[in-house]
């Protein structure tokens, strides 16, 4: 993995000097960053994939006495599959409600609509690794700003709440993030 | 064009049917209409359609599923349904269908026609099948069969005449879930036990049964409103008028028989089909309540009485245009045993076993031919319960399967396969009318308040 022991790849003008005390205070820090970031990284990894699921629907032949019955009764089960075409990126309950919202032109709608999935699964995978980490987070922020907006003009209190806990949760992993010490790529960005 | 299945020498064959004589049919096992089996007929059957309304969007909608039709023609007096039921066939087959405005004249100029889909208001019924089958068309005709008792019977005539098939679209008659609940759970393992009562009815919310409008400019003008039927003999009706009567048909005697034929077709043939045998007597009673100016009862409630071999079972049916509450609409068998609520709604439909009399279902169960349902019980201990009034609370079951088509579609499936000569109908005219006839008698019974005990002048086919 790419960091296995935070204190391995300390930076090396880090203030604080290798002694077993200053290392415990820098590893609660190191590893509540990396926390944030996995959680961070995972939500929106996973939220950007089940925008690719949708469902198969299928029709078996009811079985009687162990044998396909001769009438036509089927029964139907739904499976859950992923696929690009399945993809959605605005639920449609929403879309159709930003529609509506004169301050959300259709156009801006349609690009944030093929975007979102895709820049999700982006931003989760470089957060969660730590590729770009300030610069990956700064972005992630944007991209529940922007959603918040949305939200807000649907006055979706709940949903706005929620958001507001990633943002949260961003602000302090920027904040913070001298003390990030499991960083894949571009460490200063 | 395709080539057509009466251009092909099999045609001749496997339409040609013996026998047709009308006596000792039994109800629901139509057997005589059958075309001669053992013939390939890979070739498209050429379909044409009469009566382009509401209805013919639905069967369009189930006939467009299924494989080897070729939709040749499409006739309405309406010009923009013609339109509209032209681009759909185009849309979704890429051929042009004939348009006409006049059923007559696509008769007879479409000579490759195999079937006729009839979807036109019931008081034409009669005139379209027996056009159509006397020009060596088969015929699925919509239900009711007409809004006279005689008429119908001239289809019948016509259909065993001809020798052409003539399916009427009782479609319940086809569904896999009905013919399994009758052959399967009623018949052969008589879960319900002796059937004592069945309960039906069609509950239809004021909101649902209001007049039907259309913007003027797109209806037919007055000449096409009386040249097909629409006027009133001896009277001089405005073009209002007569558009009221064109859209909203079902409100008027000499056009319609009323919410009892037109809702109650469908669970009064279902009783008369699950019970093999037609009622001996009915009481019926209705009003004008509430759409107080329009010809026919709005509400009407009806019993028939039966003679099954088991003993003696009654009927109630009831239809409302007022009300939707009670359960939407459904047919109920119930017998000693158990209960069968049946409905072409999946969602309305429930098996109850009397529990601690009936005999075990859990080998049914084990064997696939029913699921227990997790239905909440009546709790036995509540406060309002009063334990000498009441039977312990049935268990309740389901069917094992639904359909997964459109409710039409297994029925005009089984039209097109007895034209190909691999099935026979499953509701020719014939059958059709043994289970319609008692369902003339309704309103005559409601109007004179007298009970009518049938006889073979009241039922005869
Ligand atoms: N089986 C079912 O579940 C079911 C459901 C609804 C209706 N139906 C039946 O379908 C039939 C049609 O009902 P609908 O609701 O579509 O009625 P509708 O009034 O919507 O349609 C009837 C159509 O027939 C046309 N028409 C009238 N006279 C004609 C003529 N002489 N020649 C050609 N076209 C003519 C009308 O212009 C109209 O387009 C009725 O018999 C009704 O009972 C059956």
């Amino acid at each position: 993995m790419f960091c296995s022991n935070p204190i391995l790849i300390m930076n090396s003008d880090d203030p604080l000097p290798s002694s077993k005390a200053c290392c415990s205070s820098t590893l609660g820090p190191a590893l509540g960053l990396l926390t944030i970031r996995i959680w961070l990284g995972l939500r929106a990894l996973a939220t950007g994939i089940e925008k690719f699921a949708g469902s198969k629907a299928s029709e078996a032949a009811v079985l009687i006495d162990g044998k396909p019955n001769g009438y036509g009764l089927t029964e139907s089960a739904s499976e859950k599959v992923y696929g690009l075409s399945h993809y959605h990126g605005i639920p449609e309950g929403l879309r159709s409600a930003f529609k509506a919202e004169p301050l959300l032109p259709g156009f801006s709608l349609d690009i944030y609509d093929k975007v979102l999935g895709p820049a999700l699964i982006i931003l989760g995978i470089t957060v969660l690794l730590g590729i770009l980490p300030r610069l990956s987070l700064f972005a992630m922020g944007l991209l529940y700003t922007s959603l918040t907006f949305g939200l807000i003009l649907l006055k979706q209190d709940a949903g706005v709440a929620w958001l507001a806990i990633h943002i949260i949760l961003i602000a302090m992993a920027l904040i913070y993030s001298d003390r990030d010490k499991c960083v894949l790529l571009g460490r200063k960005w | 064009m395709k080539p057509s299945l009466a251009q092909t020498g099999s045609r001749r064959d496997f339409l040609k049917m013996g026998g047709l004589v009308g006596a000792g049919l039994v109800l629901g096992a139509p057997s005589i209409l059958r075309a001669a089996t053992g013939q390939s007929a890979p070739d498209a059957i050429n379909v044409g359609f009469i009566g382009l309304g509401k209805q013919h969007e639905v069967l369009f909608n189930a006939v467009k599923n299924i494989p080897g039709l070729h939709f040749n023609a499409v006739c309405d007096i309406m010009k923009n349904r013609v339109g509209g039921a032209f681009s759909r066939i185009k849309n979704a087959f890429g051929n042009q269908p004939a348009r006409y405005t006049d059923a007559e004249e696509m008769l007879a100029k479409e000579k490759d026609l195999d079937a006729v889909i009839v979807a036109t208001p019931d008081f034409w019924h009669s005139r379209h099948t027996v056009w159509a089958l006397e020009s060596g068309k088969n015929v699925y005709c919509e239900k009711m069969m007409s809004n006279t008792l005689d008429d119908a019977r001239a289809m019948v005539a016509a259909m065993e005449r001809t020798g052409k098939l003539c399916q009427i679209g009782h479609q319940r008659r086809s569904n896999p879930r009905y013919l399994f609940t009758l052959n399967e759970l009623l018949r052969r393992h008589r879960i319900c036990g002796q059937i004592v009562n069945a309960n039906g009815q069609w509950n239809r919310a004021v909101g649902s049964s209001q007049d039907i409008q259309v913007k003027a400019s797109i209806l037919p003008d007055k000449e096409t409103l009386l040249k097909y039927g629409f006027g009133r003999p001896g009277k001089d009706l405005t073009l209002e008028e007569l558009q009221h009567r064109f859209l909203n048909w079902r409100f008027y005697k000499d056009l319609s028989g009323g919410p009892i034929s037109d809702l109650g077709a469908h669970q009064i043939d279902v009783f008369n089909w699950f019970f093999g045998m037609q009622p001996w007597r009915v009481m019926a009673s209705g009003g004008r309540n509430y759409f107080k100016d329009r010809e026919h009862f709005d509400n009407v409630m009806c019993i028939f009485d039966y003679a099954t071999p088991d003993g003696g079972a009654r009927a109630f049916y009831q239809v409302l245009t007022t009300t939707s509450a009670g359960g939407g609409y459904f047919e109920s068998f119930m017998g000693i045993d158990g209960t069968i609520n049946i409905s072409e709604r999946a969602a309305y439909t429930n098996i109850f076993r009397e529990a601690g009399t009936a005999p075990s279902w859990d080998h049914l169960v084990a064997q696939g031919y029913l699921k227990r349902s997790a239905a909440p019980k009546a709790a036995a201990d509540s406060s309002d319960a009063i334990a000498s009034y009441e039977s312990a609370a049935p268990e309740t079951y389901e069917l094992p399967g639904g359909l997964s088509k459109p409710p039409h579609q297994p029925h005009l499936e089984n039209f097109f396969e007895a034209i190909r000569g691999k099935a026979k109908l499953n509701c020719d005219a014939r059958h059709a009318l043994e289970s319609e006839a008692p369902i003339y008698w309704v309103n005559p019974a409601a109007e004179s308040g007298q009970t009518i005990i049938f006889d073979t002048e009241h039922l005869h086919v």
